[in-house]
């Protein structure tokens, strides 16, 4: 390497250097001004939707206006980018209203742009974009292209699979759960509690025939999934399947199932199942877990705690000692804990 | 003067085989960062792509999701920690608790604690404590319903590592936050750190860090930082870059790999059940978070269970950074130590196949460029003022190559800045961007040294058994506005 | 006129209840957060304040004990995003709440409670 080569390189970098300096004041500029123009559109949106759901009858707001003043700013078929901020604002503002105004505001999407966008991106060859358009679809109830994205169902990409998984519960509710069996890929927390929300604000009566043909599944997200519909929808006559898998072998279908009891009261019967299964977890924090739920649920079994009290596992010890001597049994616990010592070094008796 | 050189160092060689490993390591560390741009501007655009399918505003609306405790250690903080709790307790989600543990503060924050948000003492007896720590006196919760997520623990002195550990065992939520009590946490950081763990597909989340950034002089209102301004003095400024650098490209780059093993101290999250299960913070090093990171990734690794630790490139938590050198340098000599700790502790992991990539790569990536880095470095001067003496330098050249070095540091500043300018609006204002750029092109000659500094003094502390805690970072104290309504 | 306060930091949202408020033959104030709030507002007695509960710099239950500190006001509605039962009773608990709507609401819900007042 010579001083001329140097040189070069140091031309080079210099000029790197003043490329990335003008990205800088172009990306100053543009975010400005995008900023400015986000802005006119939420509130030009914001105004168009208020005054179509509550519409002054002296002064009707009518199509032509509407679509006029969203062509005022900004959205045009060549501005993709703010076609796509306006379905987001769409998508936001249809998700936060429920009964005639969600009809209407239905009707208004109907009529105004975007027209057939996100069905053109379910072809894309992006992830992303894929997903995208599954998502506007289900959440715009575009059912008419159900069919394209009921294919999905099983992709390899866990955000276009996950869409097209909601997108079955949004088209078909309660039904869509017997599908639940034939899932091949995991599905994430997140997709258990959006398909379990979607289910619940669109299709609140429940159907039970669709749950007990899903309770075939062997899938552990099937399991986890069937415990938080039944606890969402508080179906006290399916608790059983959530008891079952109290002492499942899996770590997470037992945290699941220790989560979802704890919005059930149960009958003596059952609670005394509940304590034959308590000794069957292998896990003490779990187990601490359905303590709690077992004390504030019933009343104070004296026999079970001292079984627990006098067990092996040290973990639990004190909650059990906790409960016994907050409820009147304190000398339950002095006895417990003075027999372990020999009297001679609690230099008493 | 030649010959002598020649018959102490043995031969011209020496020259050539220094030059040589200088240039090795440089072109490995240049080779390095080309990589880390790469795989960090993969790793953001993926983020961000990932977010518009889970919003903040979706999982603040949603049921079952997990629930999360807040842990601060507070130590003396009697000065400001009735501000530093109500700016955690502003932290927006649904299932929320902050657990404050005093740890044996001698000044009065309890009492001002017991004050302000009319605290009541609980019996501890019944605490369980999976992890052992120093004893905790007592439990204090507040009586007015508008407080009803704050918990003081009450303890005796352990600690940073002891405190946050008796956090743990007390806190009964999923995931745990770890956060230096003064530090200002945005309101909806929780619900974008609990992103990754809604998630986690085929591997577990064990840990999840956020973006962390330097608040010096900027405008802080009821604990809530109001106007993020760039600090006056150079120091803090230089951090600011030196934050977006390691936090934007290094972490994100890492992340990326699935190769982190540090996740800042002043802000992560963890499942509470792994931190237990490995016993929490190790109160032995001054560098516990990182140590807990590597423990934790041991602990999978030989449970053999997939694992995942994920960074989040958004600025999530603002701390306060030393605004002069002494300070400076102080902090750098305790990371400096914590880091030789941790390498010490786990030097097993070296080349050791049974750790996977961990031993393989990420291991003694850290051994040779984090805490090598320094060495490298400190023996590169002595070099060139030993070559100076001898003559042996090509002045002219090695200046060109001086120059182009400089440069190249410039762009991987730049890039940094421009990185984050495009994906964050928190410097918006042309001449914020251009003291930034400044800050960075000064950097290498005013900042650099300090650091380099205070990194040696901490090696030669650790080589030569010089005992040092924790140092006394004294902070000069945001910037505090009160609202009218308070 | 009878004045009603509207406090919502989503603007569509914002708008809409406004909207809806005002056809009722209300008079409306609409803010987006409490910073907006003149001192003559601070001494109106509203016949409702409206409001949701997540705004920037102020804890949730903070923030409603706020409002009722320094707004005078017959009846509190709260409607929010964030409307978990566990979050539910916390408001409740506060007292003096009339009612908690969680997101997705139906707002004919709170055009009777208006209307019915």
């Amino acid at each position: 390497m010579n001083e001329a080569r140097i040189l070069l390189f140091i031309a080079i970098v210099f000029l790197v250097l003043v490329i990335y300096w003008i990205s800088i004041t172009i990306s100053l500029i543009y975010r400005n001004r995008r900023t400015s123009r986000l802005n006119k559109i939420e509130n030009t949106f914001a105004d168009i939707v208020s005054r179509y759901l509550y519409n002054d009858p002296v002064n009707p707001i009518t199509l032509n206006e509407i679509t006029a003043r969203l062509k005022n700013v900004g959205i045009r078929p060549k501005n993709k980018n703010n076609i796509q901020f306006l379905i987001r604002l769409m998508i936001r503002t249809q998700r936060t209203i429920l009964g005639s105004n969600f009809t209407k505001l239905q009707q208004l999407y109907t009529q105004i742009p975007p027209y057939g966008v996100s069905i053109k991106k379910i072809s894309s060859w992006s992830w992303y974009r894929k997903a995208r358009g599954i998502r506007e679809i289900y959440e715009m109830n575009q059912s008419q292209y159900f069919e394209e994205i009921f294919k999905y169902r099983n992709d390899k990409n866990i955000y276009v699979r996950r869409e097209a998984q909601i997108a079955l519960v949004v088209f078909l509710g309660w039904e869509s759960l017997r599908f639940l069996p034939y899932l091949e890929r995991n599905m994430t927390l997140w997709q258990q509690i959006k398909i379990v929300e979607k289910l619940y604000d669109l299709y609140p009566k429940p159907e039970l025939k669709w749950l007990h043909k899903a309770y075939k599944t062997e899938k552990l997200f099937g399991k986890k999934l069937l415990m938080r519909i039944i606890r969402k929808y508080l179906l006290h006559g399916e608790v059983d399947y959530i008891i079952d898998n109290l002492n499942h072998e899996d770590y997470e279908v037992r945290e699941t199932a220790i989560y979802c009891i704890q919005t059930f009261a149960v009958p003596l019967s059952t609670m005394a199942y509940i304590k034959e299964l308590y000794d069957e977890i292998p896990n003490a924090t779990q187990q601490g877990q359905l303590l709690t739920y077992i004390f504030e649920n019933s009343d104070i079994d004296l026999d079970f705690y001292l079984k627990q009290l006098y067990s092996d596992n040290d973990e639990l010890k004190l909650s059990v000692a906790e409960i016994l001597w907050n409820n009147g049994y304190k000398e339950k616990v002095q006895e417990f804990y003075y027999q372990q010592y020999p009297n001679s070094v609690l230099n008493v008796g | 003067m030649w010959d002598s050189a020649e018959g102490f160092f043995g031969s011209y060689y020496l020259y050539w085989i220094s030059v040589f490993l200088f240039i090795g390591y440089g072109a490995s560390l240049l080779t390095l960062y080309l990589s880390g741009i790469l795989l960090a501007r993969r790793s953001i655009k993926r983020t961000k792509q990932r977010s518009v399918f889970l919003r903040a505003e979706d999982i603040v609306s949603a049921t079952d999701i997990p629930s999360v405790t807040v842990i601060a250690p507070a130590y003396n903080e009697g000065l400001t920690i009735v501000e530093n709790v109500k700016s955690l307790l502003s932290i927006q989600y649904p299932y929320y608790e902050l657990i404050l543990v005093n740890d044996g503060s001698k000044d009065d924050s309890l009492q001002k604690l017991i004050d302000e948000f009319d605290l009541e003492k609980q019996d501890a007896t019944f605490i369980t404590q999976p992890i052992p720590t120093a004893s905790v006196k007592y439990i204090y919760r507040s009586r007015k319903k508008k407080y009803t997520h704050l918990t003081v623990i009450d303890k005796n002195n352990g600690g940073k590592a002891d405190a946050i550990n008796a956090g743990v065992n007390f806190a009964t939520t999923e995931l745990v936050i770890f956060t230096d009590v003064d530090c200002i946490i945005e309101q909806d950081a929780i619900l974008k750190m609990v992103r990754p763990y809604l998630e986690e597909d085929d591997k577990e989340i064990i840990g999840c860090g956020g973006g962390i950034g330097i608040a010096n002089d900027s405008i802080i209102k009821d604990g809530i930082l109001t106007e993020l301004r760039l600090p006056h003095r150079l120091i803090p400024m230089t951090q600011v870059v030196e934050y977006i650098r390691s936090f934007l490209l290094g972490r994100m780059a890492w992340s990326e790999i699935n190769g982190l093993m540090l996740i800042s101290g002043a802000f992560g999250m963890y499942p509470r059940k792994r931190v237990i299960e490995v016993g929490g913070f190790n109160p032995k090093t001054v560098g516990e978070d990182l140590e807990l990171c590597i423990r934790l990734r041991k602990h999978m690794e030989e449970k053999d269970i997939p694992y995942k630790i994920v960074y989040l490139p958004e600025t999530l938590c603002w701390t306060e950074a030393p605004s002069d050198y002494k300070i400076l340098i102080l902090q750098r000599d305790r990371w400096a130590r914590g880091l030789w700790e941790t390498m010490s502790l786990h030097k097993d992991l070296l080349f050791n196949k049974k750790y996977r990539q961990m031993g393989i790569l990420y291991y003694p990536y850290w051994l040779i460029f984090e805490f090598g880095a320094p060495i490298v470095e400190f023996t590169g001067i002595i070099c060139i003022i030993a070559f100076t003496i001898f003559g042996w330098i090509n002045w002219p050249f090695a200046i060109l190559l001086f120059l182009a070095t400089y440069l190249v540091g410039c762009v991987f500043s730049t890039i940094a800045i421009f990185m984050y300018i495009k994906s964050f609006d928190h410097y918006t204002k042309p001449k914020q961007i251009v003291e930034l750029l400044l800050a960075a092109y000064l950097e290498p000659f005013i900042y650099h040294p300090l650091i380099l500094f205070g990194q040696i003094k901490g090696y030669y502390k650790k080589l030569f058994d010089i005992s040092s805690g924790w140092g006394n970072m004294t902070r000069k104290g945001f910037k505090v506005t009160k609202s009218q309504q308070s | 006129m009878r004045k009603i306060l509207v406090i919502q930091e989503d603007i569509v949202i914002l708008k809409i209840i406004e909207r809806l408020v005002s056809l009722n033959g209300f008079d409306c104030k609409a803010i987006r957060s409490l910073e907006a709030l003149s001192i003559e507002d601070q001494q109106t007695n509203f016949e409702f304040i409206i409001t949701d509960i997540l705004f920037e710099g102020i804890a949730p239950l903070q923030f409603i004990a706020q409002v009722q500190e320094v707004i005078p006001h017959k009846n509190l509605l709260i409607v929010t995003n964030m409307g978990q039962d566990k979050i539910k009773q916390e408001i409740f608990a506060l007292q003096g709440i009339t009612g908690f709507y969680a997101v997705p609401i139906d707002l004919d819900e709170i055009e009777a409670i208006i209307q019915a007042y």
